[in-house]
């Protein structure tokens, strides 16, 4: 098979992993090498989907023996296949790179032979550019569940990035539609990647200078919509595997239904205004400071409002924690002030030193009033914060047009890299 | 109103703003002129002895100054000497109110600089180029602001190992290995192909996912006006066509 060919169909495979973040490494240029990190990660492109290209993402191979209902790749699927040659898929990320296409490789692999066996060959690609190459960009290595955690150790020096895909929040689920996997495989699968983490930075802080082991951590993947788990049972999930592993990122993938759908999915698809709630709520949870239960407690039903963004539905859930005073309250208060950003929360903090802060300070950090205004005192007038307790506030408060909000972080997260 | 005329970066724009504020020129009094020196004040002052009275301002002004004067728009030096001059006559602490208009003016134009580093650092897209046997990297790219000064140390950290040249219509940077030299700015050059852009046109039309279409998301992220540059951008109308009838298809 032509590599043009082999590239299309592996890249086609690939696009259902949703990770292109390529930030958190840092990794200077060897002399007479080619490639550096330098910790915030570049999207050199982006798709119509509104997806950053930061990364050459590939499977090695879409060859699967495993049989997962949700995939693409699963071995009953009639998709055609192929497999790299390890030095083609180097050869690929290095054009790509000198081109400035990418900032490095995030590489996959359906599951051939066994899990060792598989990531073997993940690594074979890895060492090969780190060692023949001497390239420096980014690399990103998905984690075989199962694999020994030797291969991990050594997969964990090439690369700035592991992932092993949870999935599926319940082990109900991966028994219905994955049937190969299990959560205590895949969970020990991250605490080995975890153990290598702990052990290089200890090892950093005694002799300064110990080898670098996936700087950028650990990150997964969860398919959302495929089963009936709800948003409470997905955000839980997060929350501890965000606690036990110190996960960077926890994905979530809305589900299509694909051509050849396996029957056990009946499932419609599901709404990727779904998938964006949970990345809001996520975002919650890793900056905000609120808790997968502060978040789903309460909601109506067990999923998240499609309407209003989490953070909206908790403050007028909670309308006794309010108003704020902008002037007095603590950051911790303040960013749980639907409107108000991370961002323009520290600008207030700063600017309260100097004067009192006005409706009109808001206006100019661009706080997103038509939000804020019910929930906030100010140093002069604000009439909106009178009818933070009547019951026709949760009607003003719906969007006119149903559209999907763009969420604070987003310019960020473009400028970092990750989805 | 006096005429300050300087060139077009961040030392001319110095010399000549410590000695307006020397003489306490109010900021309104200043016609700031930027690009040709024919302006008679600055040879005034050059031939001026004026008290070397020192102004310390606050230390997060300098990098500010720094990214404003890259700014595409001649009122970034008037607002640049308006800002010096409140800080040193009004508040020394001006840069932290963020909702005071000329702050936020400027840290708006500060941030517009970021970004168009960051996309030249993300958009240039290069054609390896066999001149004399050698093989050089060359890309043109159309940066909105003054920044390809600011951008080019970037290409040097990650690709200096290979020749390149990056032209633009605000200047071109070089580098042979061993020094890094800026040239005039050129007009739309034409670069002969190279094989590997065909494997990232087939990579970028594989990676797209029709069935979650988001040209908004994507606009907004991948400006219009960068699309001529960029090879992959001419694939754009005909995705977007394809996932739309697919979209169609699949209501029926």
């Amino acid at each position: 098979m032509e590599l043009v060919r082999k590239l299309e169909i592996l890249a086609d495979a690939a696009k259902y992993d949703a990770s292109c973040a390529s930030s958190g490494a840092h990794r200077k240029r060897r002399n007479g090498g080619i490639g550096n990190a330098e910790g915030m990660g570049i999207c050199h492109s982006y798709t119509p989907d509104g997806r950053c290209i930061s990364l050459l993402k590939l499977l090695l191979t879409n060859v699967c023996i495993w049989d997962c209902a949700y995939c693409v790749n699963r071995k009953s699927s009639s998709v055609q296949r192929a497999r790299f040659k390890p030095e083609e898929v180097v050869k690929l990320t290095m054009d790509f790179y000198k081109r400035n296409y990418i900032e490095g490789l995030f590489l996959s692999s359906g599951i051939i032979q066994n899990a060792d066996y598989t990531m073997e060959q993940l690594i074979t690609v890895a060492k090969k550019l780190r060692e023949s190459e001497s390239f420096g960009g980014y690399i990103h290595l998905k984690a075989a569940p199962g694999a020994s955690p030797e291969l991990l150790l050594e997969a964990g020096k090439y690369a700035d990035r592991l992932s092993a895909n949870i999935e599926m929040p319940v082990q109900k689920d991966l028994d219905r539609l994955a049937p190969e996997k299990t959560l205590v495989e895949i969970e020990s699968t991250m605490s080995d990647i975890k153990s290598g983490i702990d052990a290089a930075k200890n090892s950093t802080k005694r002799n300064g200078d110990a080898p670098l082991f996936a700087r950028a951590g650990q990150s997964t993947q969860m398919v959302v919509g495929a089963t009936e788990s709800s948003d409470t049972i997905i955000l839980h999930k997060a929350e501890s595997l965000y606690r036990k592993f110190d996960l960077r990122r926890v994905y979530y993938s809305a589900f299509t239904p694909i051509e050849n759908t396996n029957p056990l999915l009946s499932e419609p698809p599901t709404p990727l205004m779904r998938e964006h709630r949970l990345y809001e709520a996520d975002w919650l949870i890793r900056q905000y400071g609120f808790t997968a239960s502060e978040i789903t407690h309460g909601a109506r039903g067990e999923n998240l409002d499609l309407e209003k963004d989490p953070k909206l539905s908790w403050a007028l859930r909670h309308r006794g924690y309010f108003p704020i005073d902008v002037n007095k309250a603590s950051a911790r208060q303040l960013l749980r002030v639907p409107g108000l950003g991370a961002k323009n929360v520290a600008r207030i903090l700063k600017i309260r030193h100097y004067h009192q802060i006005k409706l009109e300070d808001l206006a100019k950090l661009r706080v997103r009033l038509s939000n804020a205004k019910w929930f906030v005192i100010t140093a002069d007038y604000n009439p909106s914060v009178y009818q933070l307790d009547a019951e026709k506030l949760e009607e003003k408060l719906k969007p006119k047009v149903f559209q999907p909000s763009l969420f604070e972080n987003l310019s960020n997260a473009a400028l970092s890299g990750e989805l | 109103m006096i005429q300050v005329s300087i060139e077009n970066n961040f030392a001319s724009w110095r010399v000549a703003a410590r000695k307006c504020l020397q003489k306490e020129i109010a900021p309104d009094e200043i016609l700031w002129i930027c690009d040709g020196c024919d302006g008679f004040f600055e040879n005034d002052f050059a031939a001026e002895k004026t008290d070397e009275k020192i102004y310390k301002v606050s230390p997060d002004f300098l990098p500010l100054a720094e990214a404003l004067v890259c700014f595409n728009d001649a009122c970034r030096f008037s607002l640049l000497y308006r800002l010096l001059f409140r800080l040193v006559h009004e508040n020394k602490n001006l840069l932290h109110i963020e909702s005071d208009d000329d702050v936020r003016r400027a840290r708006l134009m500060e941030r517009a600089i970021y970004r168009d580093v960051h996309k030249f650092h993300a958009f240039v897209r290069f054609r390896s180029v066999n001149i004399d046997d050698k093989e050089i990297f060359v890309a043109w790219h159309e940066p909105h602001h003054f920044t390809v000064e600011r951008s080019a140390p970037f290409f040097i950290r990650r690709f200096g190992a290979m020749r390149f040249s990056i032209l633009t219509p605000k200047g071109c940077a070089h580098w042979n290995l061993e020094e890094l030299r800026f040239s005039e700015a050129v007009t739309n050059q034409v670069l002969p192909p190279d094989e590997a852009e065909d494997f990232w046109l087939v990579y970028y039309q594989s990676i797209f996912n029709p069935f979650r279409l988001k040209i908004k998301a994507m606009k907004k992220e991948l400006p219009v006006r960068h699309w001529r540059t960029l090879p992959e951008a001419a694939l754009i109308p005909e995705l977007i066509r394809k996932a739309k009838e697919l979209e169609s298809k699949k209501r029926f």
